[in-house]
């Protein structure tokens, strides 16, 4: 791809050596890089789907029509400040998520946990579900995989296994 | 048209575009395509644009599985992930909002007239900081409104030192050496993060560049200064790292043994390294640097990372001296911050505020205005963790405050002490205790207003003046007169202050570190960083 210049505006439809294929418009092209900036998707609304796309990866492209430089220039501004804090709200979200979602675990230990969530702190160990920072609830997340905290704890966590479990084998049934 | 003659603009640096599209992912998730086939997601946290382009995310997952092994395990988090430029191939962010035609700006700006503000200003876009520096000086005399704009202040004090003191967690990554992937310290790419808060401080604009000497200026500077802020961040690490830098070097020694690397690049890996790398605040998660194990790269020597900052810094810091005593606007990622010499004793700089004892403004760019007011000394440097602020206190140049921050950094070990006694040396960027009640640590995009217990009040008549000293005019924060103020709220200084994450300890802050968290108490002593002797009681 090397000497080609990429125009701005034109919307390629490319190929890549992956295997990918995507039309993209492009907005610009950074030739130390060698990193093509598209805009691809739909054509309304403010936001876009961007693609930074490295041209070394380009197997093949062709050129659907050539529009005009889709980005306005005399618009283009940066608030820092908005993008820090998107970032950190997005950060926060994601520590949240990791805690609610496990990892290497079956879905139907993810349902199990959710539904012990709404009414019991529970959080993820690995594959284990503690509630209550004492009870642990190992697969297969039976009433009898229920260990530790106290008797009374143990008792109510069980319990509450056993619930969600009929109702998750209720409702499965009943759809 | 100019339009299309974007293309042959730069020469040198990156593209504008290309740059301002960078920024505009931050915080976004993406899907990060490398070259095995492997897809990330994650949050996008910067870019290393200098040479190549390679990238961080954070809270990284593996979504898809490429042909090379790699140490991520398919669905777990990696807290900070480092993708070399040799490695990716696309970068795919959904929503982005950016202002194409007929529509209106990119990320929606706080203040119109900040943005209106600057642009007048800033010949350059993301070059401009130096100019939007000078000419917002003024407007930062007259304006105390809270101004995002107001970068300089905020700079200083979103350095946020990434010195946590999980480098066991860094080493424990490293310790095994023939891990598919390659570790790197956490503390590294915390840094960028670091950079990036510092970065994000305040608003820049981003324009393309249509006039040939305006363009290529600033594409030289956006280079430079993306370069900048990256080489800050190292020196800055550099600095803070001092006391892990040990343990820093001690957790990378294992992984400089890969070699075997048969399809990567080395360059890239060490530029993605140094840039990201800098940091070297060692930061509490682990870094997993996405290596496949077919494609080992060795991350360049982490010591040798470091050295190069200071010929960087300075070699910009003559670029940034517009005004010698301003504060230079330095957006987060062009981070015009040429490390000054002369700033470094600028400890003052860095004022931390506890919220209710006596402000004490942080010292101007020179460093006898820093030292000037601040009552107590304090031989043993305090330990300004905020970081953010210590750099912000400087508000200073940002490239100033860089220096002196990091000098400090790695020596802070106690939190900074406020005597309440202490008169409010200037009206300088002031850091403010994230408890503050005025101020969110974090929460202020801009400015910090600090409540200042009465005790200052009797000093507040020495401290008028000082606004209008010109060495603390430029930019800062204008220091409301206070006299007179209420007990309690004597005073309202608002600073600008660097983005710090919201309610939340930046990522950058080490967790250990009480000192973001814990309120100051009232009139507990406070050490302000640098105040060796240099501190008056009475304001010049």
């Amino acid at each position: 791809m090397g000497g080609e210049e990429f125009a701005v505006g034109c919307l390629l439809s490319i190929k890549t050596t992956l295997g990918d294929e995507f039309e993209g418009q492009i907005i610009s092209y950074d030739r130390l890089s060698n990193i093509l900036v598209l805009q691809e998707g739909l054509e309304s609304g403010p936001r876009r789907n961007i693609r930074l796309l490295k041209a070394d990866y380009i197997k093949d492209f062709s050129l659907l029509r050539q529009d005009e430089d889709p980005l306005d220039v005399k618009k283009c501004f940066l608030d820092l400040t908005t993008l820090q804090a998107r970032e950190d709200s997005a950060i926060r979200q994601a520590e949240s998520d990791s805690e609610r979602f496990g990892v290497g675990v079956t879905s139907e230990a993810q349902t199990l946990f959710d539904a012990l969530s709404r009414t019991l702190p529970v959080r993820w160990d690995k594959t284990v579900i503690v509630v209550m920072n004492e009870v642990r609830v190992s697969s297969p997340y039976l009433p009898e995989s229920v260990s530790g905290g106290t008797p009374a704890a143990n008792e109510r966590v069980r319990k509450v296994l056993e619930f969600e479990r009929k109702r998750i084998q209720t409702r499965g049934t009943s759809q | 048209m100019g339009l299309k003659n974007r293309v042959e603009e730069e020469n040198c640096s990156m593209s504008e575009v290309l740059l301002f599209a960078t920024m505009s992912i931050i915080g976004l998730q993406v899907d990060a395509h490398l070259k095995d086939g492997s897809v990330y997601s994650g949050i996008f946290h910067t870019a290393s644009v200098e040479k190549e382009y390679g990238i961080v995310l954070k809270k990284a997952k593996l979504t898809k599985k490429g042909r090379c092994a790699t140490n991520v395990v398919s669905g777990s988090v990696v807290d900070t992930l480092v993708i070399l430029a040799g490695d990716l191939v696309q970068v795919v962010a959904k929503g982005v909002p950016l202002p194409f035609d007929g529509f209106a700006g990119n990320i929606a700006i706080g203040n119109g007239e900040v943005a209106s503000e600057i642009l007048p200003s800033s010949a350059n876009p993301l070059n401009g900081t130096k100019k939007l520096n000078a000419s917002t000086v003024d407007e930062r005399k007259r304006n105390t409104k809270r101004n995002s704009a107001r970068n300089e202040n905020e700079f200083a004090d979103s350095f946020i030192p990434t010195n946590t003191g999980k480098e066991d967690e860094g080493q424990k990554l490293l310790e095994n050496p023939m891990a598919n992937g390659k570790e790197v310290e956490h503390q590294k790419r915390d840094e960028t993060h670091v950079e990036q808060r510092e970065d994000t401080s305040g608003a820049t604009i981003a324009r393309r560049q249509v006039g040939e000497d305006r363009s290529q200026l600033s594409q030289d500077e956006l280079g430079q200064k993306f370069e900048f802020h990256v080489e800050r961040s190292e020196k800055e690490v550099q600095q803070s790292v001092s006391s892990c830098e040990s343990s820093a070097t001690d957790t990378l020694k294992p992984v400089d043994g890969e070699h075997d690397n048969p399809c990567c690049e080395r360059p890239s890996a060490i530029d993605i390294h140094q840039d990201a790398v800098c940091s070297g605040v060692s930061t509490s998660n682990p870094v997993v640097n996405v290596t496949p194990e077919s494609c080992q790269r060795s991350f360049a020597n982490p010591t040798a990372i470091i050295p190069p900052q200071s010929s960087e810094l300075n070699k910009n810091s003559k670029e940034f001296k517009l005004n010698p005593g301003a504060k230079i606007f330095s957006p987060s990622f062009v981070t015009a911050i040429s490390a000054a010499p002369p700033l470094v004793p600028t400890v003052a700089n860095v004022s931390y505020i506890p919220g209710n004892s006596p402000m004490v403004a942080v010292a101007g760019s020179q460093p006898e205005v820093g030292m000037g007011t601040f009552a107590p000394r304090s031989s043993t440097p305090s330990k300004f963790v905020s970081y953010g602020n210590i750099s912000a206190a400087t508000g200073v140049s940002g490239s100033q405050f860089s220096q002196p921050i990091v000098g400090h950094m790695g020596n802070r070990t106690q939190p900074l002490r406020y005597a309440s006694q202490y008169h409010p040396v200037q009206a300088a960027p002031a850091y403010l205790n994230p408890s503050s009640q005025a101020v969110m640590f974090g929460h202020l995009g801009q400015l910090i207003c600090v409540p200042v217990s009465h005790d200052l009040v009797p000093s507040a008549a020495a401290i008028s003046p000082e606004p209008a000293r010109p060495p603390l005019s430029p930019h800062q924060v204008q220091f409301p007169k206070h006299q007179g103020s209420a007990p309690g709220q004597a005073l309202q200084l608002c600073v600008p202050q660097p983005f710090i994450a919201g309610g939340q300890p930046p990522l950058a802050v080490p967790s250990h570190i009480p000192y973001l968290h814990a309120p100051y108490p009232v009139n507990r002593p406070v050490q302000i960083p640098g105040s060796n002797g240099l501190f008056s009681t009475k304001l010049p």
